[in-house]
């Protein structure tokens, strides 16, 4: 399958050039909160940046989460250059290992402080799984199926897989896959006491043991198909969890989704090549237990713009094959890996767009 | 009208606007631009069915309102006006 277009809100900006502008210009300090009295960061997503005329007025009632998942969504749609949609035909996946949890931590908050009687029905209807892909669809006009996949690890990567099972069935022409997360002070609380926060705002991805991590939110979502249009980014060549190690293709770059959330990284040593360029770009959004999509988000550009990006934290003290500079590369296919604590992986392949036979057919099925 | 009566209605008024625009999430509008005798609902200021259920739960939080059996209770929430005067008469003290 391939990704027709991208949307993208992150703590740096929306819509795919500015995440393409972070690439380019490396890191910055997050921001700084405070958890229980002590200062921290985070990668926080401005409210201004959720505010947006054309979709404010039904959003009004929309919490953060869901705020941040139908914008995303939307750049996707607009980003694509596909004008004509069938909307029966275009389903919905949101992935998520937190959901809605600090709305729900707000409904929980208003039974303690009004009584089960008097809590806000808004906050409820907010709170509940299935919410921000519902925004999505109401917002969108989507009548495809639309669902949420809750899962602790690799929520991203079973909701790729089951968009690739609904475009092979033609269940759907297209799939709008997408990752959200938010940050709220019970999370930043968790984060801070069972994993080590990174004193000074910056995730080392390249440490693996000790890890920091620096909590992020934000949301992005890909437009997928079988088609391959003008604006194609890449095609998703496999995605896996799992999978035998006979079936590890050699990819021309790696992107590993270090980011602090497990303690000891080391893992990620093991499935380096030295002869294989390695990139991280959790510096860029945060530690998310969905940040696979985000630096899927790179991988697509990557291969769209033939470019690599420079690791925005370049610290290297186990001396790996890092990338240093930004600059013009020809990268067939790209792999992106994450590990859980258990030492489970997840994979997913990118390869450049077909060569143009795919677009001139595209073009005459148009014509 | 007594001073104080219409100081505490002038009072009951702007802590309404100032709750329906927050608590509504009403962003693109201020609360003084909500006047006191605008239509809340439908054509005036656009609220809805949701919102109504909201503001229920709003006035029992904020003016301890028991709202559940209330009589003529679409003219009670036509406007801020109305809905002050409701508030002025029947509320309670909020611990």
């Amino acid at each position: 399958m391939n990704i027709n277009g991208i949307g993208i809100v992150f703590t740096r900006g929306r819509g795919i050039d500015s995440f393409e502008k972070a690439l380019q210009e490396g890191w910055r300090t997050p921001s700084q909160v405070e958890i229980k009295g002590r200062k921290s960061f985070a990668y926080q997503v401005d409210a201004q940046m959720l505010s947006d005329k054309r979709l404010l007025k039904k959003m009004r009632r929309a919490d953060k989460l869901s705020k941040m998942a139908v914008i995303a969504a939307y750049e996707a749609l607009a980003g694509s250059g596909i004008g004509d949609f069938n909307k029966k035909s275009i389903g919905i996946i949101t992935a998520t290992a937190f959901g809605a949890h600090v709305t729900t931590f707000d409904f929980l908050n208003d039974i303690l402080d009004y009584g089960e009687a008097n809590v806000s029905p808004t906050t409820f209807s907010n709170s509940v799984h299935n919410a921000a892909a519902s925004y999505i669809s109401s917002l969108l006009n989507i009548q495809g199926p639309t669902l949420t996949v809750t899962q602790f690890f690799f929520p991203f990567h079973s909701a790729l897989q089951l968009a690739q099972a609904w475009l092979n069935e033609k269940r759907c022409d297209y799939v709008l896959v997408g990752a959200v997360e938010q940050y709220g002070d019970v999370l930043g609380y968790i984060y801070d006491s069972e994993l080590t926060p990174a004193s000074d705002g910056m995730i080392k991805p390249f440490n693996f043991n000790p890890t920091y991590q620096v909590p992020g939110e934000g949301s992005v979502f890909f437009l997928l198909s079988n088609k391959n249009h003008d604006d194609t980014f890449c095609e998703i060549h496999n995605v896996s969890i799992n999978a035998d190690e006979k079936d590890t293709l050699q990819a021309d770059l790696d992107i590993i989704d270090t980011d602090g959330l497990v303690a000891d990284e080391s893992i990620y040593k093991n499935c380096l090549s030295p002869a294989i360029p390695v990139a991280a770009y959790s510096p860029l959004f945060g530690s998310m237990m969905t940040g696979s999509a985000f630096n899927c988000a790179a991988g697509a550009l990557m291969l769209k713009k033939q470019t690599v990006y420079a690791n925005p934290v370049a610290d290297n003290p186990k001396g790996l094959n890092i990338v240093g500079e930004t600059g013009r590369s020809n990268i067939e296919l790209l792999r992106c890996i994450r590990y859980n604590c258990h030492g489970e992986k997840a994979e997913i392949y990118l390869r450049g767009k077909p060569n143009g036979e795919g677009r001139e057919v595209n073009r005459q099925n148009q014509g | 009208m007594s001073e104080s009566k219409e100081e505490e209605l002038a009072q009951i008024r702007k802590t309404l606007k100032e709750m329906l625009v927050k608590d509504l999430s009403l962003e693109d509008i201020r609360p003084e631009d909500i006047k006191d005798d605008e239509i809340l609902f439908g054509e005036g200021l656009g609220l809805d069915s949701l919102d109504a259920v909201e503001i229920v739960v709003l006035l029992q939080r904020n003016f301890g309102m028991e709202v559940k059996d209330m009589e003529n209770r679409k003219d009670i929430f036509s406007s801020i006006d109305t809905l002050a005067k409701y508030i002025y008469e029947n509320r309670k003290e909020v611990s």
